[in-house]
C-alpha cells in the first residue's frame, strides 16, 4: 500500500501522456458512435449476467473447475498449463471443490452443496489452512485451448481484494458478465446494419439475446465461451459493416482482429475460418473498383491483424511454453480420423453422423446414431435450458410449449424474409459467407462428436456450441416480429423480449431452488 | 401506445405468474449428508446398526428420508440418533414397525446443539429379515460407514425435510441465509436481496427502454 500510494498521486497529478490521451479520447468517439439504445442494452446485459453470476454457486457452471484452473496456473505462473500427467487444479481449488460437496452435487440434482453454518464454518477453515493456489497445472479438457481468455482472467485475478478463491470467482465472472455484455452490443450493431431502416429491432434482437437462458447461465461463470461468442460476434458484424459500407482498411483491421481474439480464445472458431475467408475474398472483389492495390492493401491488413498474434501465439508455444505444436495438440485432436483404439471413422460415417445430428435421416442412412431427433432434443431443448452440469431443467411442458412458439416465429420468419426478399437479396453473398461459416461450425460439432460418442459412450454435442452464431438468433426473433406486418411488428417485438426476460427469471428462480430450495 | 399497453400487460402477467410460483407449497429440504442414494450400501442382517461421520445436522431438519430395502417384508422398527463428538444425542428420530420398503420418511426431533451432531446412527431394533439402506459405494475410510462397528465401503444416504409444506414466501428468511453460504462472504445473508433488487433494476430498465423505442415505432 505504501509503495503504491505515491504511485497513485503521481498519476493524479501529472498531466496524462499523449497516447493515454489519444486512447481515451478514441473510446469516447467509439461510444459516442454507439446509439443510446445500444449503451441501455449493454448496461442491462451485463448487470443481467452479473447478477447469474450471484445465483449460480461457484464452479457450477459447466467445466468452471478447469477453466478456473488454467486462469488460475496462468496467472500464478505466467504461463499457459504444461499439459504434463500431474494433478489438475491447486491444493486451494482441489480442497474448495471437497468443502463445498461440488462432486456430490453436479450430476445430482437432488443434493445440495453447502446448506448451513456449520457447513460454511467447514469451508472457511479449510481456508484458513491457506492451501497454496499454485498447482502443477495437469490435463485437463481445456489445457489445450489458447490462453487469451485466460489471461484475460488473470486481470480480475489479481485485481481482486481479496487473495480468497471464491472471493476472486466473483471478481473473474464479472469479466465473463463483461464479455457477454459487449456480445450483446454486437449483436446490437449486426441488426443495426442487418435492419438499418428499423430502429425498434436493433433492441428488440439484442434483449432477446441478453436474456436467453442458456447464454444468461453461461456468462455466470468462468467459461472460455464467452470469449468466443463475443468474437464470433464481432466477426460477423465487422464483415457485414464492410460488405454495406466498404472494405476499408481500418474495417479490415477491425474483421482480422476480431479473427484474432477467436482464434486466441478457443479453438473451436477455427470452423469458422474457412468461412471468413471466403468473406475477405468477397469483400476484396468487391473493392476492386476502387483499384486492385487499395482491395488488396486491405485484404493483407485483414490477414496480418489476424494473423500476428496468432503467429506470435504459435511461437511461444512452441519455443517458450514448449507445449507440442503450433495449436498444441488441440487440432491433432481434432482431426484425427482414428479413435484411441485404433478403429478409423469413415468419411461416410463422419457425414451420415453429422447430417443426423442436424436434419432427420435419410432413407439410405442405414445406421441411426439418435434415438430421437436431435433437432428438438438436443438444440432446441438445449438451448431452452439444460443447467448446472446438465443436471437440471424445466419442467417438460416448458419445452413442449416452447416447440409450438418455434413453429409459429419460424412461420412470421419465412414470411418476413419474403416479403423483405428484395432487400436481403443484396446481401445475399455476405451471407452465402455467413452460411459457409455455420456449416464449419456444424461440420466441426459432427466430426467432434461422433469420435467422442465412440469414445466415451456419452454424448458430447452441446446447445451452447451453436452460440458463436447468436447474432442470428435476434435477427430471427427481428425476422419473426416482422412477420406480423409493420403495425403490430414493434408489438410483437416487445412481447417476444418479455418473453424472454420471463424465461430467463424462471431460469433463475429454477436455479435457485435447485441449489438453495 | 400500443406497444406500451402490450407491454405493460406482459410484464404484469410474467409478475402474476412468478408470484403464483412463488406461493406454491410443498414439503421444502433442509439438507442432507451429501450422499446419493444410488446403490444399497450398508446390509443389515437381522438387529444392528449402521454408523457414519456426518458434518452436522440441520437445526431446522424435521424429517428424515432413507431409501430402504427389505425383501418385501414391512420395514422394522428404526430409530436414527445424531451424536456430537462428546456422545451428547444432537437429534433423534423414531419410526414404528410396518412401514412400506422404499423411500422411507421418519419424523426428527432436532436439539438446540443440532448444528454440532459428527456422527449418524441408524439402529435396527429388533432381529428381523435383512434390511438393506440406500447410499453410495466409497472406499473404505474414517469417513465411511460402520456396519456394527466394523468399517465398510459405503455411505448411507439422508435427506433432510422441513417440517410441514411452505411457499417459497415462507422460505425466503432461510433462503436468504443459504444463498449467502459458500461463496465470498462480500454481503453476507444480504446477497438474495440484493440479486433481487438488481433483476428489478434490470426489468425497469428494459420495459422502459423498450417502451421508449418500440412506442414511437408502432404508434407511426
Amino acid at each position: 500500500m505504501r509503495r503504491l500510494a505515491p504511485a497513485g498521486l503521481a498519476a493524479a497529478a501529472w498531466p496524462r501522456s499523449r497516447p493515454d490521451l489519444r486512447a481515451a479520447r478514441f473510446l469516447r468517439a467509439l461510444l459516442r458512435r454507439v446509439p443510446r439504445a445500444g449503451r441501455a442494452c449493454f448496461l442491462i446485459a451485463f448487470v443481467n449476467a452479473a447478477i447469474w453470476g450471484l445465483v449460480v454457486p461457484p464452479f457450477q457452471v459447466p467445466d468452471e473447475i478447469a477453466h478456473f484452473g488454467y486462469a488460475q496456473y496462468l496467472a500464478e505462473t505466467g504461463s499457459p498449463p504444461p499439459q504434463v500427467v500431474a494433478p489438475p487444479y491447486s491444493d486451494e481449488e482441489q480442497q474448495t471443490l471437497q468443502s463445498l460437496e461440488f462432486f456430490n452435487v453436479i450430476g445430482r440434482p437432488e443434493l445440495r452443496g453447502i446448506f448451513d453454518r456449520a457447513e460454511d464454518r467447514a469451508l472457511r477453515s479449510a481456508f484458513a489452512r491457506h492451501p497454496s493456489p499454485l498447482g502443477p497445472g495437469g490435463t485437463t479438457s481445456v489445457t489445450d485451448q489458447p490462453p487469451l481468455y485466460y489471461a484475460l482472467e488473470a486481470i480480475p485475478y489479481w485485481l481482486s481484494p481479496s487473495s480468497n478463491i471464491l472471493a476472486r470467482l466473483v471478481f473473474m465472472r464479472l469479466l465473463s458478465a463483461l464479455l457477454a455484455a459487449c456480445t450483446v452490443l454486437a449483436v446490437f450493431m449486426f441488426l443495426r446494419e442487418l435492419f438499418p431502416h428499423t430502429p425498434w429491432s436493433w433492441p428488440v434482437g439484442a434483449l432477446v439475446v441478453a436474456f436467453q437462458p442458456m447464454f444468461g447461465f453461461l456468462s455466470a461463470g468462468v467459461q472460455s465461451d464467452n470469449l468466443l461468442f463475443l468474437a464470433s460476434a464481432l466477426t460477423l458484424w465487422g464483415l457485414l459493416r464492410a460488405y454495406r459500407r466498404g472494405f476499408s482498411d481500418r474495417a479490415a483491421v477491425a474483421i482480422g482482429a476480431a479473427t484474432a481474439v477467436g482464434l486466441l480464445a478457443k479453438l473451436n472458431f477455427l470452423a469458422l475460418v474457412p468461412g471468413i475467408a471466403l468473406a475477405l475474398a468477397l469483400l476484396t472483389w468487391r473493392e476492386r473498383s476502387r483499384g486492385r492495390l487499395p482491395a488488396l492493401r486491405s485484404l493483407g491488413c485483414a490477414l496480418l491483424a489476424a494473423g500476428i498474434p496468432y503467429g506470435v501465439y504459435a511461437l511461444l508455444n512452441i519455443y517458450v511454453w514448449h507445449r507440442g505444436g503450433p495449436t498444441s495438440g488441440g487440432i491433432g485432436a481434432a482431426t484425427s480420423s482414428a479413435l484411441p483404439s485404433g478403429e478409423v471413422i469413415t468419411l461416410n460415417e463422419s457425414l451420415d453422423y453429422v447430417w443426423q445430428l442436424y436434419l432427420p435421416p435419410l432413407w439410405f442412412m442405414h445406421h441411426r446414431y439418435f434415438a430421437t431427433y436431435p433437432g428438438w432434443e438436443i438444440w432446441l431443448n438445449g438451448s431452452i435450458g439444460l443447467f448446472g452440469w446438465l443436471d437440471y431443467r424445466f419442467p417438460l411442458w416448458v419445452y413442449e410449449y416452447c416447440q409450438y412458439i418455434f413453429y409459429a416465429l419460424s412461420a412470421l420468419a419465412i414470411a418476413a424474409l419474403v416479403r423483405l426478399r428484395r432487400r436481403l437479396l443484396g446481401m445475399l453473398p455476405v451471407f452465402v459467407c455467413f452460411g459457409v461459416m455455420a456449416l464449419g461450425m456444424l461440420g466441426s460439432i459432427g466430426y467432434t462428436g461422433i469420435r467422442f460418442r465412440l469414445t466415451s459412450g456419452t454424448q458430447f454435442e452441446q446447445a451452447r456450441y451453436l452460440f458463436p452464431m447468436l447474432v442470428f438468433y435476434g435477427a430471427f426473433a427481428v425476422l419473426a416480429a416482422r412477420g406480423v406486418g409493420r403495425r403490430w411488428a414493434p408489438v410483437l417485438g416487445g412481447v417476444l423480449v418479455v418473453a424472454a426476460m420471463a424465461l430467463g427469471l424462471f431460469a433463475e428462480t429454477l436455479t435457485i431452488s435447485r441449489y438453495y430450495g | 401506445m400500443r406497444a406500451r399497453v402490450v407491454l405493460g400487460l406482459a410484464t404484469l402477467v410474467v409478475a402474476g405468474g412468478l408470484v403464483l410460483d412463488m406461493s406454491r407449497s410443498a414439503p421444502r429440504t433442509a439438507g442432507s449428508d451429501h450422499v446419493a442414494p444410488l446403490i444399497f450400501s450398508a446390509s443389515l442382517p437381522g438387529a444392528g446398526s449402521v454408523c457414519q461421520p456426518v458434518v452436522s445436522l440441520p437445526r431446522d431438519a424435521a424429517v428424515a428420508q432413507l431409501t430402504l430395502g427389505t425383501y418385501g417384508k414391512p420395514v422394522p422398527a428404526l430409530t436414527l440418533r445424531f451424536l456430537t463428538g462428546s456422545r451428547v444425542v444432537a437429534g433423534e428420530g423414531r419410526l414404528s414397525a410396518g412401514a412400506h420398503e422404499g423411500v422411507v420418511t421418519m419424523p426428527l426431533h432436532a436439539r438446540a446443539d443440532a448444528e454440532a451432531a459428527s456422527e449418524v446412527c441408524l439402529y435396527v431394533e429388533h432381529p428381523h429379515g435383512t434390511t438393506v439402506v440406500g447410499g453410495e459405494g466409497v472406499p473404505e475410510s474414517p469417513f465411511s460407514e460402520r456396519v456394527n462397528g466394523r468399517t465398510a465401503p459405503g455411505q448411507i444416504s439422508l435427506t433432510y425435510l422441513r417440517r410441514g409444506s411452505e411457499s417459497w414466501w415462507d422460505l425466503l428468511p432461510v433462503l436468504s441465509e443459504r444463498f449467502g453460504l459458500g461463496k465470498a462472504s462480500f454481503f453476507g445473508s444480504w446477497l438474495l436481496a440484493l440479486a433481487a433488487l438488481g433483476l428489478l433494476g434490470v426489468w425497469v430498465a428494459a420495459v422502459r427502454l423498450l417502451a421508449r423505442e418500440l412506442g414511437g415505432a408502432s404508434s407511426g
